[in-house]
């Protein structure tokens, strides 16, 4: 009995074991040029520029794609990618002329074409994708418009009675003749803008500005008769052999959840200036796994370590050479509703002297020092001040901790001793480690103006409808730049914008950010900006915390090319990997 | 016995429709929108609208429509979190590796717990049965995340054995398949334990060795084959859930299975994944229960299906 048993399950096991799902193992052999091999916390979801809207994903597709502008990670300046020298600029500022170089050539040989960004950039602003950073493009004169057209076309696709085809020619023509993209030529693109977008050189550095091969791609198209979309199937962004690329590399594996490899694109133009040849990309989503790998040497670098785990406060404090910890572009602060009721009761906190009273209470230095213990920038404004060169940020104006003044305010605005507000929470997702901090804050409140507050913490699926739908007085919450200008934060507070969840509205400052939009001279823009941001902080609609931080792990005597910034700008082809010391020395080819 | 299985293979899809529908419910009325991201980003209102509208996620009625159409070809639409992977995709490369984890965790928890077992049955209160009976104590109460941590970070972090996770070869699956095998086989040691106490003692196994057949006879002939029938019930839901992997066990061992998928799907509210997930679920819970009934009959000729 026992042996029928064991046969059975012996011989399941080696069946099942032939088909296991095994993956691909490494490459065996050392390439030419060198290999960086280094850990990602979350899985690469996809490799499509236009498809995406996750920090992971980019990092890859940064690597296989080149827009027309670059990041230098080492100054952080812009420069030329695949385009052969900035723009060209119209006086006016809205109109951009870029010049693609001409040894820049895809992976398969073909040359990098004007008409490869326009359909690129096609994939966003066509609303057929459904790309998440379809709104960066709404600057350029005509997309907007042509978005929505191109939806509604879809929506009434089916009483139309019109073929999937005949609507994709109609939509192609309208692009052609509303929206300002046009090639000049095979080398030459001009963009034609709304207002002149100070930051367009960012945008056209950024990874959804990535041009994609036409030529490739269209082999890949996915007509839907049904709702008369028009997309590039998935699968041309994971098939190894059709995918063409234009960076620094070409796909050679991807294990989806487990790794990926990267080889050098024999075709890139600036092949002399890459530090190694291969990329290993191992994805591990446990952080004790990834920790062990990189104490054992399996990688060479392990960005993103969890800032939030116990074990990261003590290698800040660690001391060690290889743990960089830097600010990032970012800031973690408490949004309060700004709506005139909630619930239909009405809400003190739309009242600007009950939240900059709150936000007074609040002791940021001992937050940073005793509760999330890792010593983050204090935050007085939303922009962080180190973040920009071309912007200050007003922090002369921000708010100081100043207990008195605030139950003075809290007085002032009819509620002496915090007497009459009642029934507000702070409203936090689970996960994440926000519990403390709220505590801290409530306790903050409660000895510093007599406040209560309750804690309410959700799922985060939950948490994102309530804050949404209003429903909260008080929710924790963190922002991100996306691209290096300050309207990557403002503009999230305009009174019409869809992140301004606290329904802050101020007509000034709606109108300081549409001037800022008009104008040309950066220096003047600037001031703009630094004066609605003045209201903005005035007004405290947010109480702002502190600046995130970043974390990062690699030996600096080893690892060459990496340079803990603020905004995470890395050239992953720039990074050398040396032996020893004496490697370190030898200049760069 | 065929009229078992053909009138039971009859009753899945029908069962699998209910499943569907009552999870479907559920997750359509679960707050939030699957385009939320986590840190709380949403693109332009227009652009919200065309993306509820290309994933037919404007109205249940749109949503079902899509959804029955895909699967009639065979495809589960497309993964809201992991946009660019296909639920279909997702579940063909993850689930293979679930379910061959499972399978080494079930060859790991039926030696260890019917090793234990015996030897707690055949030597009551011995040094062997103490030490099975704690191993199975152990077994049960530790969490997966503990013992997996532990294991990695001794065998793989300062012995290095075996590799730090991952699924290249099937070195890597001997820590997950005994983590995930552990708690299992405590069950099956404490049931083999128990069924045995009884056997030994019952009057045919008495009869036997009264006519002189050996202990280790009786026990292996006789005794074992009965006393698995418990074990039996035990190892049909047990082995569906083993097969379609462990959250914690795939996450500390970095296994690109489906484990993953039960927590985060529904924490992201990702439909189609979910769904997925929970049709292939149910599908096997139904299928190894069949099994196991029917693997009553054969250990037991007495019983009737």
């Amino acid at each position: 009995m026992l042996r029928q048993l064991c046969t059975t399950v012996c011989l399941t096991a080696a069946l099942l074991a032939a088909g296991c799902g095994f993956q691909s193992e490494e490459p065996s052999g050392e390439t030419q040029g060198g290999t960086f091999r280094f850990l990602l916390g979350s899985e690469v979801k996809t490799l499509d520029p236009q498809g995406t809207s996750w920090l992971v994903d980019f990092m890859v597709i940064r690597s296989l794609y080149e827009p027309l502008l670059r990041t230098n990670a080492e100054t952080l300046e812009l420069e030329p990618g695949a385009a052969e020298a900035l723009p060209t600029v119209s006086e006016d500022g809205r109109v951009y002329t870029f010049t693609i170089r001409e040894d820049a050539k895809w992976s398969n040989g073909d040359p990098v074409l004007a008409s490869d960004f326009i359909y690129g950039w096609k994939r966003a602003i066509f609303a057929d994708s459904a790309a998440d950073y379809a709104g960066l493009f709404f600057c350029i004169e005509g997309a907007e418009d042509f978005f929505t057209w191109r939806a509604d076309q879809l929506a009434n696709f089916s009483k139309s009675g019109k073929t999937a085809e005949q609507a994709w020619d109609a939509a192609q023509k309208r692009f052609e003749e509303t929206v300002g993209i046009k090639a000049l030529g095979d080398r030459e693109l001009q963009i034609t803008l709304i207002d002149p977008t100070a930051y367009l050189d960012e945008l056209t550095a950024f990874a959804t500005f990535s041009p994609v091969h036409e030529a490739s791609a269209s082999k890949f198209l996915d007509v839907n008769a049904g709702s008369g979309s028009v997309t590039v199937k998935a699968e041309y962004f994971k098939d190894l052999d059709a995918l063409v690329t234009n960076g620094p590399y070409t796909l050679t594996q991807w294990d989806f959840r487990q790794r990926l490899i990267l080889d050098q694109n024999p075709n890139y133009w600036d092949k002399a200036s890459m530090g190694n040849t291969r990329l290993v990309i191992a994805v591990v989503i446990d952080e004790t796994n990834r920790g062990i790998r990189y104490e054992k040497g399996e990688v060479d670098w392990y960005p993103g370590v969890p800032t939030s785990l116990p074990s990261s406060v003590d290698l800040v404090k660690s001391g060690r050479s290889d743990v960089h910890y830097s600010p990032a572009a970012g800031t973690y602060f408490y949004r309060f509703n700004c709506r005139p009721t909630i619930e239909g009761k009405p809400n003190p906190l739309a009242d600007p002297r009950v939240r900059r009273a709150l936000s007074m209470a609040v002791d940021r230095e001992e937050l940073v020092n005793n509760v999330t213990r890792q010593g983050q920038p204090v935050a007085r404004t939303f922009v962080p001040p180190y973040a920009l060169t071309d912007y200050k940020a007003p922090v002369e104006a921000g708010v100081t901790f100043d207990p008195e003044a605030g139950r003075k305010l809290l007085a002032e605005a009819g509620y002496p001793g915090g007497q009459g507000l009642t029934g507000m929470t702070i409203l936090m997702n689970a996960g994440g480690g926000h519990e403390n901090q709220a505590q801290a804050i409530a306790r903050m409140w409660r000895e510093n103006l007599g406040v209560e507050m309750q804690l309410e913490v959700i799922e985060r699926t939950a948490f994102s409808d309530r804050i949404r739908t209003g429903g909260f007085t008080v929710g924790r919450s963190n922002w991100f730049g996306d691209y290096r200008d300050a309207t990557t934060f403002l503009d999230m507070w305009r009174s019409n914008d869809g992140n301004n969840d606290s329904k802050y509205n101020n007509p000034r400052y709606d109108e300081l950010l549409k001037q800022a939009a008009k104008t040309v001279d950066h220096a003047e823009r600037a001031e703009l900006l630094r004066e609605a941001e003045t209201i903005l902080i005035a007004d405290q609609p947010l109480m702002p915390l502190y600046h995130v931080t970043t974390l990062q792990l690699f030996d600096p005597a080893r690892v060459k090319g990496i340079y803990p910034n603020a905004w995470g700008a890395t050239r992953l082809d720039r990074v050398r990997v040396v032996a020893d010391e004496a490697d370190a020395a030898a200049p760069a080819e | 016995m065929t009229h078992l299985i053909f009138w039971r293979l009859l009753q899945l899809p029908l069962i699998l429709t209910v499943i569907f529908l009552v999870t479907f419910t559920l997750v359509w009325i679960l707050p939030g929108s699957p385009l939320d991201r986590e840190d709380g980003r949403r693109p332009p209102p227009e652009v919200e609208r065309t993306m509820l509208a290309q994933y037919n996620l404007d109205s249940p009625q749109s949503f079902l429509t899509g959804y029955v159409r895909g699967l009639a070809k065979g495809d589960f639409g497309p993964s809201l979190q992991y946009r660019g992977q296909p639920v279909r995709g997702i579940l063909a490369k993850g689930l293979p590796v679930s379910m061959s984890l499972g399978v080494a965790a079930l060859v790991v928890a039926l030696f260890l717990g019917t090793f234990a077992g015996v030897m707690g049955a055949l030597r009551p209160g011995s040094p062997l049965d103490s030490a099975s009976l704690g191993l199975t104590l152990l077994g049960i109460s530790l969490p997966n995340f503990v013992t997996g941590t532990i294991l990695l970070v001794v065998f793989a972090g300062l012995l290095r054995w075996v590799p730090v996770g991952g699924w290249t070869s099937p070195v890597d699956m001997i820590l997950p398949a005994i983590t995930l095998g552990l708690a299992p086989a405590a069950y099956i040691a404490r049931l083999v334990r128990l069924g045995l106490a009884d056997i030994m003692s019952a009057d045919y196994i008495r009869t036997a060795r009264a006519k002189g057949l050996s202990q280790t006879k009786a026990l292996f002939k006789h005794a074992l084959k009965v006393a698995y029938l418990p074990v039996l019930s035990f190892l049909g839901p047990a082995a569906a859930s083993v097969m379609t992997g462990s959250f914690v066990v795939e996450k500390v061992f970095n296994i690109p299975g489906i484990g993953d998928y039960f927590v985060k799907s529904v924490q992201n509210k990702d439909q189609f994944l979910i769904l997925a997930i929970v049709l292939v679920y149910s599908t096997m819970l139904i299928l190894f229960n069949l099994i196991v009934d029917v693997a009553y009959a054969w250990l037991d000729p007495r019983i009737e299906l």
